[in-house]
């Protein structure tokens, strides 16, 4: 076990770098959110395929695909950017007068966020003042258990012939089914990978993917929001910051010293 | 009430009060703090556990309306229903022996254990259109994925020996970096969000989108 390099008195031992951390990150991001700067970010380009996506949809009159995840620990961050991502692609299809179909389902935690979800896209179609066009048979809920529910979503697909699948959120090892078979029936598929596990196999099976940070970032970049793409600049500033302290480290470890494990478990 | 407990305002308080009820104990060693917060977390289980039987009973009220209406596939929904039924039935007698069991065990998982094993076809499906040498980067993949490939298969495995340390040192030295800067970026990522959402800024997982305040 190595010894921390420094304690705090009153913080919970092992926790101190952490925090310090956690409390630079925030301060990053109220700085930069209330800076109200018209921040640039470079383009993500699988999060602008999804109006492609639903573009494409529209023009050749078939429906859109769109899930939030199986849900498996309820409202985990996956799935809230799953839902944050959910809300611009059903404004997107009100607005363009596309039927949008969100398959849910996949875990029990799921039965909760379906009414969340529903929420949503009701908003959406509400904002885009076409309500008429909103059906909640369109968020069918297909099963509790995650086999089940894949296998209706892939019924769905080969039944529908969805011009896109959207598929964003926690999803789990059924994601290389339903994305396969998206990509089979000759759908755009857009794909978020969730775990480390299946980012490589969904990067494959997908015209676009979401790596890492894109999905959660989605939100703020897809706003146009000066204040929400603020948060992705205060995101990148801490990546540099990680990437600087993993070089640096190698570097000082290879040198024969232990001092920035030592700051690390402090 | 209603509209006081549907306020948005009234849900970011909570939003917040329960995130520093958590967050604040995590890091500050004062037990009464850190009392509440293991409360606090028990508490938020209970009502999870009452937001899921809620979410039940909203299923089976959606079911009722379509075979009510006789909509298109209501003969589905009155089995979901009835599955429903049967199956809370069976577990107040018995989770462990009699029919809920028998379901469980002789029905669902071996149908689950099929679902997964068909699993295997799409990867093979995927892999085979994957493995084209169009590129340099694409031939680079196949490469590494036959090196892998070779090493992970016992038969092949056994037969090429001498390719074990570069499969080693690819899923050692090469994918575990990878890995782990994928799991600092999600991570930074959630945190973000995270505050997004504390800081109002990203309302649609409320169930509203930003244009409604």
């Amino acid at each position: 076990m190595v010894n921390p390099l420094f304690q705090v008195p009153g913080i919970v031992s092992g926790r101190a770098l952490g925090l310090i951390f956690d409390v630079v990150l925030m301060l990053l991001v109220v700085y930069y959110m209330g800076g109200g700067k018209n921040i640039k970010i470079r383009r993500v380009p699988g999060l602008d395929a999804i109006e492609e996506a639903v573009g494409r949809a529209a023009e050749m009159g078939k429906p859109v695909v769109a899930s939030f995840g199986i849900a498996g620990s309820g409202f985990d961050y996956w799935t809230m950017a799953g839902l944050a991502i959910l809300a611009h692609v059903a404004k997107l299809s009100a607005k363009t007068g596309t039927r949008l179909i969100v398959p849910t389902g996949g875990s029990d935690q799921s039965l909760i966020v379906r009414p969340v979800a529903e929420e949503i896209v009701r908003n959406a179609y509400l904002i885009e003042g076409r309500p008429e066009a909103f059906s909640d048979n369109d968020l069918p809920f297909l099963s509790g258990q995650q086999y089940a529910y894949t296998g209706g979503y892939i019924g769905i697909l080969q039944r529908m012939r969805p011009a896109s699948v959207i598929m964003t959120g926690s999803h789990a090892s059924e994601a290389m089914n339903i994305a396969e078979t998206s990509n089979m029936i000759g759908a755009i598929t857009i794909t978020a990978g969730s775990y480390v596990s299946n980012t490589a196999s969904l990067a494959c099976a997908s015209d676009y993917i979401l790596i890492g940070e894109e999905a959660p970032a989605a939100g703020a970049y897809l706003s146009q929001d000066p204040t929400q793409r603020a948060s992705i600049r205060a995101q990148d500033i801490y990546k540099a910051i990680s990437i600087i302290m993993i070089i640096g480290g190698l570097i000082i470890l290879a040198a024969g010293s232990d001092v920035v494990i030592r700051l690390l478990v402090s | 009430m209603s509209e006081i407990l549907k306020s948005r305002t009234l849900q970011m308080v909570v939003l917040v009060l329960s995130f520093l009820f958590v967050f604040v104990p995590y890091f500050i060693d004062v037990k009464v703090l850190t009392d509440f917060s293991t409360q606090l977390i028990t508490i938020a289980a209970i009502i999870s556990a009452f937001t899921l039987v809620l979410a039940v009973y909203s299923q089976f009220r959606r079911g009722y309306t379509f075979v009510h209406r006789r909509s298109r596939g209501w003969i589905f929904k009155a089995y979901m229903m009835t599955s429903i039924v049967l199956m809370l039935i069976f577990a107040v007698y018995s989770q462990t022996s009699g029919p809920y069991n028998w379901v469980m065990y002789a029905i669902i998982t071996p149908l689950s254990s099929v679902n997964y094993s068909i699993l295997v076809f799409y990867m093979a499906s995927t892999g085979a259109r994957a493995f084209r040498a169009r590129n340099g980067r694409a031939l680079l993949l196949l490469i590494t994925g036959f090196i892998v490939l070779f090493y992970q298969a016992p038969f092949t495995g056994a037969f090429f020996p001498q390719l074990t340390p570069y499969s080693l040192y690819i899923t050692s030295t090469l994918v575990s970096a990878a890995g782990r800067m994928f799991l600092i970026s999600v991570t930074v990522g959630a945190i973000v969000f995270g505050m997004r959402v504390l800081m109002g800024k990203e309302t649609s997982i409320l169930g509203a989108a930003k244009e409604e305040k």
